[in-house]
């Protein structure tokens, strides 16, 4: 609690939030080097840690370890074919960044998706934030010492995956999404898998919550831990449930609706305390809320069309190719050399399993992005980790890593 | 959603401006550095921040511009912390120096690198990735070999260089004469 203070004071004195400590080579202080690769960094994030003994004198992330260039890769695709390569940047969210992409996109074409896309959309991101905060779940308690806990949340995840399969075609990195909608339609019998999930997942949250809320050696290690204010979240730019978990009442499903999100009625869970227990009971809530979410979703799914017909973007459907010659030659026209997109630029926002997942889009009116640029809420919720860390123990460095959920493919892009 | 507005400022408004928004309880959420080649921009390197006010619900967009060479504009660090990482970012990927941030550093690419990857006239696709210490070369015309430096460092199986390069124009009459004997 001390240590969060004295960083507020530090930048609103020294008019910067610098983790600057003068390191003295004559006191018994130790620089090492945790990660980048290390079983608790979750990927290779890799930490510069100056130890007084076991407390952590300093803190300093150092990322770059797993940065692919996907942003330019973007500018080598055309406007659908970017879709494939976002969706390889925050792997265990991936619909999120095909649904950001996909946003920004039709915010420049100026095009709507039908309402049965979007709610195919918004029920596939809200699934896909089960099964990331399912690999929370696992990580969080692993790292704790509750080794259980990773079988159980790999568990049901594997449920919802081999949903996505059944949907998709893919376990991970979907590619599912495009601007105008989605790729194809569920399929038949896409309720019963389901309505299965449904019915099991409130029971099984529960049995999480038996193991881990009142476990005393949980709560010894997560309480009061890596406790961070709202006004350090502001500064430090945290969002998502680090945010909410330390009071900041935001939340972009809510208070910026995209898709069907405005259709739904869902609560925003928040607590005050911003510790790393305070982040898991968020995300315990918030795994509740995506499953009444689904189930709204499910009962109210309308009919329609699932993706925007408009055949200035869209090719044409696979029935139709072996009917018509024009048919082929437009499919050949769009796949090959793609549609054009209005010159201009857009910033688009969704809320990802681990906050504000926003991509900024430029277009020179030509068929592929001039600039994509995306906002990864792991990469700036890291920043926080510092101020969550500095003047605790290694041990409970290792439980404040968890309870950011940094997701390495996000975080270096 | 509101209708995308962007604003474009010059460095030296930016300071004043970035403090009134500030004051005004805007957030930084992104910073993105943009080379502008194509788009028939005043200024070719801009800064892309955009800005979020929780209460209002609204977000703006300011384009900052970044002048003379390298690239300059002022940096917000210490108004708003959460660009640390940001402004490195786009200093990396684009090249775009922060006048006032105390830690600016490469943050993706490793730090012996040379060049600004999403620049527009980075040559993708041409350059041999290597990490070794040989200094990396940039395109900027087509046709430019990459090798024109023919100066690689021997390395042991550590990467660490045994023996400095030899000059590009090294004598060979020389050696030959000292086969020769």
């Amino acid at each position: 609690m001390t240590m969060t203070h004295d960083v507020v004071e530090r930048f609103e004195a020294q008019g910067h939030g610098a983790f600057v400590e003068s390191y003295d080579p004559h006191d018994e202080r130790m620089t090492i080097n945790m990660g980048p690769v290390h079983p608790a960094t979750h990927g290779v994030l890799r930490l510069l840690l100056v130890l007084d003994g076991e407390s952590v004198i300093r803190c300093e992330p150092r990322i770059g370890y797993l940065h692919t260039g996907i942003e330019k890769e973007c500018e080598d695709q055309n406007w659908r074919g970017a879709v494939t390569a976002v969706t390889r940047m925050d792997y265990l969210a991936q619909l999120h960044n095909e649904q950001v992409y996909s946003l920004a996109v039709e915010a420049l074409l100026g095009i709507e998706v039908p309402p049965r896309g979007k709610h195919i959309r918004t029920m596939m991101a809200e699934l896909n934030r089960l099964t990331s905060h399912l690999v929370w779940f696992g990580t969080q308690a692993l790292d704790m010492g509750a080794m259980s806990g990773m079988f159980y949340g790999f568990r049901e995840r594997e449920l919802i995956v081999d949903f996505f399969e059944m949907i998709t075609g893919l376990r991970m990195n979907n590619n599912y999404f495009l601007p105008g909608g989605v790729w194809e339609d569920l399929p038949d019998g896409w309720e019963r898998p389901l309505s299965q999930i449904l019915k099991i997942m409130p029971a099984r949250i529960g049995e999480y919550e038996e193991l881990l809320s009142e476990n005393p050696v949980f709560i010894e290690r997560t309480v009061g831990i890596g406790a961070i204010t709202a006004e350090l979240c502001d500064a430090f730019g945290a969002t998502g449930p680090i945010a909410r978990a330390a009071g900041v009442d935001w939340d972009l499903r809510r208070d910026a609706p995209y898709d069907s999100y405005a259709d739904l009625t869902f609560n925003v869970p928040t607590t005050d305390s911003g510790d790393v227990y305070g982040r898991y009971l968020v995300r315990m809530a918030e795994m509740r809320e995506s499953v009444k979410m689904i189930e709204q979703l499910v009962d109210s799914m309308p009919s329609g069309d699932f993706k925007n017909m408009d055949p200035k973007f869209m090719p044409p459907s696979r029935a139709e190719l072996n009917r018509s010659m024009e048919a082929v030659i437009h499919h050949f026209k769009i796949v090959t050399q793609g549609y054009t997109v209005p010159a201009g630029e857009t910033y688009r926002a969704v809320e990802s399993p681990r906050g504000e997942l926003g991509c900024y889009l430029v277009s020179d009116g030509g068929t592929s992005p001039y600039r994509c640029h995306v906002r990864d809420p792991s990469f700036v919720n890291l920043q926080s980790l510092p101020a969550m860390v500095e003047g605790g123990l290694i041990a409970d460095l290792i439980a404040s890593i968890a309870s950011i959920d940094p997701v390495l493919g996000g975080v270096d892009r | 959603m509101s209708k995308f507005e962007p604003e474009w400022v010059t460095p030296d408004e930016w300071r004043n401006k970035a403090e009134a928004l500030k004051n005004e309880g805007w957030l930084v959420t992104d910073v993105c550095g943009l080379d502008a080649r194509d788009l028939g921009f005043e200024h070719r390197y801009e800064s892309v921040v955009q800005l979020l006010h929780r209460d209002n619900r609204e977000r703006r967009t300011v384009h900052v511009a970044a002048t003379g060479e390298p690239p300059t504009c002022p940096s917000v660090v210490d108004l708003w912390p959460t660009v640390r990482f940001m402004e490195r970012e786009a200093y990396d990927l684009v090249g775009i120096h922060f006048e006032g941030h105390d830690d600016l550093k490469r943050i993706m690419m490793p730090d012996e690198w040379e060049g600004h990857p999403l620049r527009k006239d980075y040559g993708v696709g041409k350059i041999a990735v290597e990490f070794i210490p040989q200094p990396f070369m940039q395109i900027d015309a087509p046709g430019q070999s990459t090798m024109q430096g023919e100066s690689r460092a021997r390395l042991d199986h550590l990467g660490q260089v045994v023996e400095e390069p030899a000059p590009a124009h090294d004598e060979p009459a020389e050696r030959s004469e000292e086969q020769t004997r």
